[in-house]
């Protein structure tokens, strides 16, 4: 049986984890640098960021990922901050007025001795259907 | 949030594998982590199952801007993948110190890639985050 119960979660193989859906603001951007001091300008000058490739600002990848990290919480809890693991790639930028979209989905459940690795995929996409970020996350149960 | 470093910029090219960017302390204080969740638009203290706790990707991201602000980037730098492992609650008012080495430098044709390594400790020198990032940069 792929299945753990901790308390509150029970968890199988193929399971869904509760979906995220953010629209990314020019706003939320700007708080995000202002709280994590990074004033990249591609983030936050509209000015600038229009002179570069990209055409416009961009959201921190970091910002986004924390919608991620959020479904984790939301999936497991207190667990997801003591075990929890990421490995991610970035693929490609998050802008203004995107609406962000996080699934994820259990992969498998490895029951071990004192605990259980549970492992998820991650897909983050925009509403153009565009894979932001993608991933795999873990965490102990 | 409190720099305790010199703000001198390091240029890329001086980076070399081992190298160790300047460590840096944070007071995670309330009023510090509440304008974090305002900005990642976070659940509310009340409704959140980890109350009381600091969101694990503020304190990655703390690393990553006290790591970007001593080293001076080329335009056009991108962040391109990002490993983190969570090791234990970090309760909202603990200071944490933060730190980061060069653990890889490659050149590729025309893209450089930097891997970074990150560290967070609490005030009592107990790990409470470890990563990477990969950083992928043009060819100077």
């Amino acid at each position: 049986m792929n299945q753990k119960t901790n308390s509150t979660i029970i968890v199988n193989q193929g399971d869904s984890l509760p979906t995220v859906v953010r629209q990314v603001t020019q706003r939320d951007i700007n708080l995000y640098a202002e709280a994590s001091g990074d004033f990249n300008p591609i983030h936050i000058d509209e000015a600038f960021a229009a002179k570069t490739p990209l055409g416009g600002t961009i959201a921190h990848g970091m910002l986004i990922l924390t919608y991620a990290s959020e479904m984790m919480t939301k999936a497991f809890g207190k667990s997801w901050l003591s075990g929890g693991k990421l490995a991610v790639r970035f693929k490609t930028p998050a802008r203004p007025k995107d609406t962000i979209t996080v699934k994820g989905k259990v992969e498998s459940v490895q029951v071990k001795e004192n605990s259980t690795l549970v492992t998820c995929s991650l897909e983050v996409s925009n509403q153009r259907g565009e894979t932001v970020i993608s991933g795999e996350a873990s965490v102990q149960l | 949030m409190q720099n305790r470093e010199s703000n001198s910029l390091i240029g890329f090219e001086q980076l070399a594998v081992g190298y160790e960017f300047p460590s840096t302390s944070y007071q995670l204080s309330p009023q510090l982590i509440s304008k974090y969740t305002e900005a990642v638009g976070a659940q509310s203290e009340e409704k959140s199952p980890v109350a009381g706790f600091v969101p694990p990707l503020a304190i990655a991201a703390y690393i990553m801007t006290a790591m970007t602000k001593t080293v001076s980037l080329p335009p056009g730098t991108i962040h391109a993948s990002q490993e983190l492992e969570f090791l234990k609650p970090v309760p909202i008012g603990t200071t944490i110190s933060c730190t980061s080495k060069v653990a890889q430098k490659v050149q590729r044709g025309k893209l450089n890639l930097l891997m970074i390594q990150l560290e967070a400790l609490d005030q009592d020198k107990g790990k409470v985050l470890s990563g990477k990032a990969t950083l992928v940069l043009p060819a100077l």
